[in-house]
């Protein structure tokens, strides 16, 4: 992706802050997705997947996809117990 | 786009809330990776129990506790 191409300047060849911060925010949300991605895959892998086998069994796939769920759910619930409580 | 751009004070201001907001979602990705392998000890159903939702609710603000008293602790031991 070519950061510098002509979207990000306005006409007078200042940077335009909004189009320069939606790239910005495009690629943490990436970066972010990735890492999440990787962790639950890890994750739902450790829990659901204990005997490799030469392809997902039903049980495994339904673990995962239920693991998926959860680790999601875990994701808000330790977000709401970081930053809606006052102390 | 070269450095200059930079002293944009409202780009400034923007980036800074940018990162702001990233260094929170890095703390919940990591607290929720750090307290899932103390609390969901189990096989995985389709709902957590109550005792693994506030294990997690738990674990999650302890841990944040225990950051502050850290470096409450690293900061006074420095003087």
């Amino acid at each position: 992706m070519d950061s510098f191409s002509s979207p990000s300047l306005s006409p007078s060849g200042n940077p335009n802050p909004e189009a320069v911060m939606e790239q910005i925010k495009a690629q943490l949300a990436q970066a972010y997705a990735q890492e999440f991605l990787e962790t639950v895959g890890k994750k739902c892998f450790e829990k659901c997947v204990t005997k490799p086998g030469s392809s997902l069994s039903g049980s495994e796939s339904s673990c995962i996809s239920r693991c998926v769920d959860r680790y999601i759910e875990a994701t808000g619930i330790v977000s709401r117990a970081l930053f809606s409580s006052q102390r | 786009m070269d450095a200059s751009a930079l002293n944009n004070p409202r780009l400034k201001a923007l980036i800074e809330e940018e990162r702001t907001k990233a260094l929170a979602n890095e703390l919940v990705a990591k607290l929720t990776d750090v307290c899932w392998d103390k609390c969901i000890t189990g096989s995985i159903g389709s709902s957590f129990s109550k005792s693994e939702t506030s294990c997690l609710s738990n674990c999650a603000k302890r841990f944040a506790e225990l950051k502050m008293l850290t470096m409450q602790k690293l900061t006074s031991s420095s003087r």
